[in-house]
């Protein structure tokens, strides 16, 4: 009697009704990837938390197309070479307490992130500031330790109202911020809402871990949009749906291969060219990555004003890269043997494990290693590997390259995993850094890429691409070259067809 | 009574003593620091050292253990080093949720295990008990992560009847109770056959048919309380497993419970939680431990008079 058709449709019928991911929702549900961190600018590190708080909160500048500073919150002048005078715009945002944002809130925001026992992740990038004075309620005077032209473009951190700046903790989970998106809730890690100023348009945030599944919840319609982080093989399944749209863009993400520059194998530069040859990144980005996927040469993008515009890349070339090898005394019988490192991220192992047969062809048997993210981490900075694949996320400002390239940056003081060592690569970084013409620091850091290219501590991969994949019903997402989440100031949801 | 209680209270004081002790030593000793998690590599050594300082990291190990096992004493369970929230609130924040799971999920895997145990076992040799097995094995072999998929595109995507994913209401839980209970069942039902089988040869069984009550009547009321107290046992343990967070299945339906929190704060190297969570499982069992306990001596009059005596 149970088992009768009607029953089963009734209780499918009550289990449907209770469901709330209702896909006919008025609000703009986003899926994410991983969920944000923490909602307090002065500790966010992570990219997803990062982007959100753009949403939430105003930031004194910001980056153009070509990531050169341009004033967002204000507008600045250099009164002196150590000296940095921000004017705030006339129109700027308000406070959840109602208070509008003042040169106060600046000060209060950045004194707070140089306070050492505050342990803010962005003091380091903000030691060079000697003090800060606020002239009166629009302008605010930054005194620098030493000279730095790249310095407004370290102002990114968003404003926290003065009256809350003393708090470590409760921004973190309830922001307040004067941006173009206000705070709902955040009930717990897999939702987070968010009401637009301007006309009340509720955004929720889901995250939704599992790749397959964001996929999915977007074709039932139970999030509209969703912005990276799937394979391609779930972007092209999504592209055959009718009622979803892709749209994708040149990124600036830089995926690299890294080698031990202090190991007995990988120091050889020979054998860095050797596997430069042997690796077809074409193919790996035709049958792996999305179409706006591009070949690197260098860390920064050619569009950069401080980028590599015409770099002589490594081409395909396993005939040359076996001669070479056997040049150094590997062959079939004698082949040379590396180890590879990578994260366990299941699309970052099939790259590696293609790469590992392609480095197979031409002689050189790779052992593939990968481990969860702190020991793959802890691995890298170590200087525990022979060769290891990484990304960096958001690069705009060319001051990566002491900080990535510099022989004083080996960890603990800096990102040179591989410990490259090069006197040339350090006089043209110091060089860049103290130039105070545009141009020719432009030209110093193009130089010193060059350099990079010919040593080959990276062999530089590609620029991975950006791409959006959103319902029918929604207009307006625009994205962004550094993949932030600014288009759903503008985006737009139209009722269900 | 009391002195079993006592005895039984004082082993699992030591057991979850131990585990913290062992967990927190094994978690630190791992590669990964928690310091470059959340500062990154652009953070000077002084950024870091006042980080560690902050977060109590640079004392010695054993020192972190006596304070972490006297805030304990005192129920604070420290703050998750990255988010800066209180660990328990996180813990209360997805327990329910896993506790939901896990209770629905076992009570899935009842409605699927028994009726296929019991008439696998009534039919012994013939086709109804290969074709009962036959689903207890698809059961146990479809992987969850594979299984969960396969049901949102039916139940969610071609019918249109139940959410893809997400905690929202009651129709979310059903298909990762279903994707949950169904591996659960596999194993339940093989247990339930077997025992039954056993039972179903004693002698008891033989009398209670030859008084002539029914064959169903003997089953229901004579044998299968019999041959419940392995079957509890692994209930129990199953219970326990689920408590501890099912993590592909919570990662699959985004479901907010504490398998996926504790492995995302081990890959963060986010001490606190991990111990917070350790800690919870570890109760888990042996709350769970105890019940089972409980159960067999409400089931099995000889286990009551055992302690009596």
């Amino acid at each position: 009697m149970l088992l009768r058709p009607g029953y089963i449709l009734s209780v499918f019928v009550f289990l449907s009704l209770t469901a709330c991911s209702d896909p006919s929702s008025t609000s703009i549900r986003f899926a994410l990837a991983s969920s944000p961190i923490s909602l307090d600018p002065r500790y966010a590190t992570d990219a997803v938390s990062s982007r959100i708080n753009r949403l939430l909160y105003q930031r004194l500048v910001d980056f153009d197309q070509k990531f050169q500073v341009k004033p967002a919150l204000a507008g600045w002048n250099q009164l002196s070479p150590k000296h940095y005078r921000f004017k705030l715009k006339p129109v700027r945002g308000y406070f959840k307490n109602g208070e509008r944002l003042t040169a106060y809130d600046v000060k209060a925001t950045y004194d707070f992130i140089l306070e050492n026992e505050n342990a803010s992740p962005h003091r380091s990038s903000l030691l060079i500031i000697d003090k800060i004075i606020v002239v009166d309620d629009q302008i605010i005077d930054f005194y620098l330790k030493r000279i730095d032209p790249l310095f407004p473009g370290y102002l990114v951190i968003g404003i926290v109202p003065k009256n809350m700046a003393a708090d470590r903790t409760t921004l973190n989970r309830i922001p307040a911020g004067s941006g173009s998106f206000s705070f709902l809730e955040w009930p717990d890690t897999s939702r987070l809402v968010l009401q637009r100023k301007s006309d009340k348009q509720l955004v929720e945030f889901i995250y939704v871990h599992d790749a397959t599944v964001r996929a999915l919840k977007l074709i039932r319609g139970e999030v509209d949009l969703l912005q990276n982080d799937l394979p391609r093989e779930l972007v092209q399944y999504l592209g055959k749906e009718n009622n979803i749209l892709l749209k994708n863009l040149p990124g600036n993400n830089f995926t690299y291969l890294g080698f031990n520059m202090e190991d007995r194998l990988t120091s050889q530069l020979a054998i860095r060219k050797a596997i430069a040859h042997a690796i077809d990144r074409q193919s790996l980005i035709r049958y792996l990555m999305g179409g706006k996927t591009r070949l690197a040469n260098a860390l920064l993008t050619p569009e950069h004003w401080a980028g590599l515009k015409n770099a002589k890349a490594y081409s395909y070339n396993p005939d040359l890269s076996r001669s070479m090898l056997e040049s150094l005394g590997y062959t079939r019988d004698k082949p040379l043997l590396l180890e590879y490192k990578t994260s366990s991220d299941p699309f970052r192992v099939r790259i590696a494990t293609i790469i590992q047969q392609q480095l197979n062809e031409v002689g050189i048997k790779v052992s593939l290693k990968s481990f969860d993210w702190g020991t793959f981490y802890g691995d890298i900075k170590s200087g525990r590997f022979q060769m290891y694949s990484l990304s960096w996320v958001g690069i705009k400002t060319p001051d990566i390259f002491r900080y990535v390239f510099h022989s004083e940056s080996v960890p603990p003081q800096g990102a040179n995993r591989g410990r490259y060592i090069n006197k040339k690569a350090d006089e043209l970084i110091e060089a860049a850094e103290t130039s105070p013409d545009m141009s020719a620091r432009g030209q110093y850091y193009q130089d010193l890429q060059e350099q990079l290219l010919f040593d080959l501590p990276y062999i530089p991969l590609w620029y991975e691409e950006h791409f959006v994949a959103y319902r029918n019903n929604i207009s307006g997402y625009s994205l962004a070259s550094d993949g932030n989440y600014d288009g759903l100031k503008s985006v737009e949801k139209l009722p269900s067809p | 009574m009391l002195r079993l209680l006592l005895t039984r209270l004082s082993s699992t004081v030591i057991v979850i003593f131990g585990v913290i002790s062992l967990v927190f030593l094994l978690i630190h000793l791992v590669p990964g620091d928690p310091v470059d998690v959340m500062l990154g590599e652009n953070a000077q050594m002084a950024d870091r050292e006042a980080l560690r300082e902050a977060l109590g990291l640079n004392r010695p190990i054993g020192q972190q253990l006596i304070t972490y096992i006297g805030n304990l004493l005192q129920g604070d369970l420290g703050q998750s080093l990255h988010s800066r929230t209180s660990v328990s609130s996180m813990i209360l924040e997805r327990f329910p949720a896993t506790l939901q799971l896990a209770l629905v999920s076992l009570l899935v895997s009842c409605l699927i295990a028994f009726p296929l145990g019991i008439v696998a076992a009534l039919n012994r040799g013939k086709a109804w008990d290969k074709v009962a097995m036959g689903v207890s094995l698809l059961g146990v072999s479809i992987p969850n992560f594979l299984l969960g998929p396969m049901l949102i595109l039916l139940f969610s995507l071609s019918l249109g009847w139940l959410p893809v994913s997400g905690k929202s209401g009651f129709a979310s839980m059903v298909l990762p109770a279903i994707t949950l209970g169904t591996a659960l069942a596999a194993v339940l039902s093989r247990m339930i056959r077997s025992t039954l089988l056993e039972v179903l040869n004693e002698d008891y069984i033989r009398t209670a048919r030859a008084k002539g009550l029914s064959y169903i009547r003997v089953v229901i009321f004579h044998a299968l309380p019999n041959a419940m107290l392995p079957i509890i046992t692994l209930l129990g343990l199953q219970l326990g497993v689920l408590l501890g967070g099912a993590v592909i299945t919570e990662t699959v339906f985004s479901w907010p419970g504490i398998g996926k929190l504790t492995i995302d704060a081990i890959t963060k190297r986010d001490y606190p939680v991990v111990q917070g969570c350790v800690l919870l499982i570890s109760i888990s069992y042996v709350i769970v431990n105890a019940f089972t306990d409980i159960i067999y001596g409400w089931i099995d009059p000889r286990i009551r008079q055992g302690d009596r005596s």
